[in-house]
């Protein structure tokens, strides 16, 4: 507890504090889903739902717009990314971190491409995971070095390809600071070392992240466009509005697995 | 030279046993051709009845060996040593003037099926090694070689020696097809149980260490012990011995399998999802840097200092940064100990970069402790 309150103090989480944070916890494994709810619970965190496979995560999260969906990667019936494109598809405003016993997984980028906002080793501490959930309540991409790296790949795998001028490539900033978070230096370690605020260091995170997701709907787009399919005419099964607005959501990627 | 207990008919490849077979048909064939060539010239034998002896004691090996077929060297030492014996003893049964104008002799062609059976057992060297004792003994018993004589020899090195290489062949193809079907069957088994250890185990491990830390005292240590056992189990079941494979087919590496072993409780490597295909000779250079940079790391950086490997592969460069939240060398230092010619990480590290046509910066780390950044570029690759 002592790590959670000493960041409490940091700028930006003293908005979140007036309204309780609602949360949905995923995971097939019973301990888990109960020791992180009651984590959750103890530490102010509003449990609204709990799911234990992919599609009811999916109907659930729908059904209760929790702020935070603490989501397993590797959910029975649908997967991380699965649930995450859905959710995306379905224009849920829920925002998404991911937990997951390996450390180094595919599926993890995949499931941060397909709009996951954090990603956190089971490993972790508790005050660690709090913080990670505060974080991604409040918007605020939670990347460990193992998921930065990843993301740094990512991004060096597409322009090796040559994707063409739809895909935006990272600024020379936005690879220096990434490559920061991927030697395990904090935001604010980042920020003394390049003289900017902590809060510079966070936008160019999240337009890191947001540049991921850019990526990953060009790919899907390509992808629809190469098979003949019309990305807009099929649109997600779990589709609740409006699913052009968020691209095709119902067509991922082929993965191999 | 293989021993017999690994030629058990069970584990021979499907031509092999198709061979053994041909071979028992062949003996009963030949026994009859025999007796049928001394019937039709039994009026020219001087000795029927050691003829006939003769014929009886072939026979009686070809029966035993039909009834109960014995495959290993000793049986057909045996049955090489009666066909000899019977070719020898043609010399006793008749008379002069009928071996030098070319008949044949007692066994005829049944010596052929130990020929064989010599050539299965153990190869091509086999084979011939059995027709040469054959054509010796029927060069003996003829005294003055006909043309028969020489040609049937011939026959015999050229059957021994084709059916010895076909075995050889055989076996190794088969040799080769059980170790991939061995390989495959491992690999799915593995698959398997990284599933089930990855479900089951590594989630228990990971909440005992979890809970273990909150609770605090004894409890806490016995979780930092489950979490070191996880950390552990983890890597195990997720080495990709596919680098393995890869190392011996395609002569490149991925440095990222090349480097796992440095990951560690203090010790993150952090890399793409794709693979850094460098060849042997250059990953190898690289991977000594970095454990001469995590060595200095462990030295100098003080207790509970951390340290980061990162991999890049920009397309003009792969670069490995070794950071570390340590104490940090004071600039200079470096350089100050290169200078006195203690060798140390300035050499090694920066040694072995040059070799590769590299680079190697050592510099204070933005965020304190100390960075080590290997550059290799492009085109140094191979």
């Amino acid at each position: 507890m002592t790590s959670a309150d000493a960041r409490d103090g940091r700028p930006g989480s003293g908005a979140q504090a007036v309204r309780v944070v609602r949360v949905a916890v995923a995971d097939d494994h019973p301990m888990w889903r109960d020791a992180v709810a009651r984590d959750l619970d103890e530490a102010g965190f509003e449990v609204v739902a709990t799911a234990a496979d992919g599609p009811s995560a999916v109907a659930r999260t729908i059904a209760t717009r929790p702020d935070v969906l603490v989501l397993d990667l590797h959910l029975p019936g649908l997967t991380g990314p699965d649930v995450c494109a859905a959710l995306t598809a379905a224009a849920v405003p829920t925002r998404v971190l991911i937990l997951s016993a390996s450390g180094h997984d595919a599926d993890v980028l995949a499931a941060v491409k397909a709009g996951a906002l954090g990603y956190l080793v089971k490993s972790a501490g508790r005050g660690e995971f709090l913080d990670a959930v505060r974080d991604t309540a409040a918007g605020r991409p939670v990347f460990t070095a193992g998921l930065a790296g990843l993301v740094l790949g990512e991004f060096r795998r597409v322009r090796a390809r040559d994707a063409g001028p739809e895909v935006p490539e990272l600024t020379q900033r936005e690879t220096e600071i990434l490559r920061y978070v991927a030697t395990g230096m904090g935001y604010k370690e980042i920020a003394a070392a390049l003289f900017i605020s902590h809060r510079t260091v966070q936008n160019h995170v999240q337009n890191v992240l947001g540049k991921l997701h850019l990526h990953n709907r060009a790919e899907l787009v390509r992808y629809a466009l190469e098979r003949g399919i019309d990305p807009v005419a099929t649109p997600s099964p779990y589709a609740a509005g409006r699913p052009d607005a968020n691209g095709p959501g119902g067509i991922r990627p082929r993965r191999s697995r | 030279m293989r021993s017999t207990s690994d030629l058990l008919v069970g584990d021979e490849h499907v031509v092999v046993r198709g061979l053994w077979r041909a071979v028992d048909v062949f003996r009963c064939l030949a026994l009859c051709y025999a007796a049928w060539s001394v019937w039709l010239r039994n009026a020219e034998v001087a000795h029927l009845p050691g003829a006939i002896l003769v014929l009886a004691v072939v026979a009686a090996w070809t029966v035993a060996q039909t009834v109960r077929p014995l495959r290993t060297v000793r049986a057909y030492a045996a049955e090489l040593a009666i066909g000899c014996g019977a070719v020898l003893a043609t010399r006793l049964v008749d008379h002069d003037w009928v071996i030098t104008a070319g008949a044949k002799t007692i066994p005829s062609i049944w010596p052929t099926a130990a020929i064989v059976g010599f050539a299965i057992l153990r190869g091509w060297r086999g084979g011939l090694a059995a027709a040469a004792v054959v054509a010796a003994s029927s060069f003996v018993e003829v005294v003055h070689p006909t043309a028969n004589t020489v040609s049937n020899s011939i026959f015999g090195l050229l059957l021994g020696g084709c059916i010895g290489y076909c075995v050889d062949l055989a076996r190794s193809s088969h040799a080769a097809h059980a170790e991939a079907m061995r390989l495959a069957a491992a690999r799915a088994e593995r698959d398997r149980l990284a599933r089930t250890v990855h479900d089951g185990v590594l989630q228990t491990l990971a909440f005992i260490h979890r809970r273990g830390t909150d609770l605090g005292g004894e409890a806490a240590t016995l979780g930092a012990m489950a979490g070191e056992q996880e950390r552990i189990l983890r890597a195990l079941v997720s080495e990709p011995d596919l680098a393995e494979v890869e190392r011996a087919i395609g002569g490149e590496t991925d440095l990222r399998s090349s480097l796992r072993h440095v990951a560690s409780e203090s010790v993150q490597l952090v890399t793409p999802a794709d693979p850094i295909r460098l060849t042997h000779r250059v990953a190898d250079e690289l991977v000594s840097a970095v454990e001469a940079a995590l060595d200095n790391v462990h030295r100098h950086a003080g207790d509970g200092a951390r340290a980061w490997v990162l991999l890049d592969d920009d397309g003009a460069a792969v670069t490995v940064t070794v950071r570390d939240s340590g104490r940090g060398v004071p600039t200079g230092r470096l350089e100050e100990a290169a200078a006195e010619g203690r060798l140390g990480v300035a050499s090694s590290i920066r040694g072995r970069l040059a070799d590769l046509g590299g680079t190697a910066q050592v510099t204070a780390g933005p965020g304190g402790g100390t960075t080590v950044e290997l550059r290799l570029p492009a085109k140094r690759r191979s």
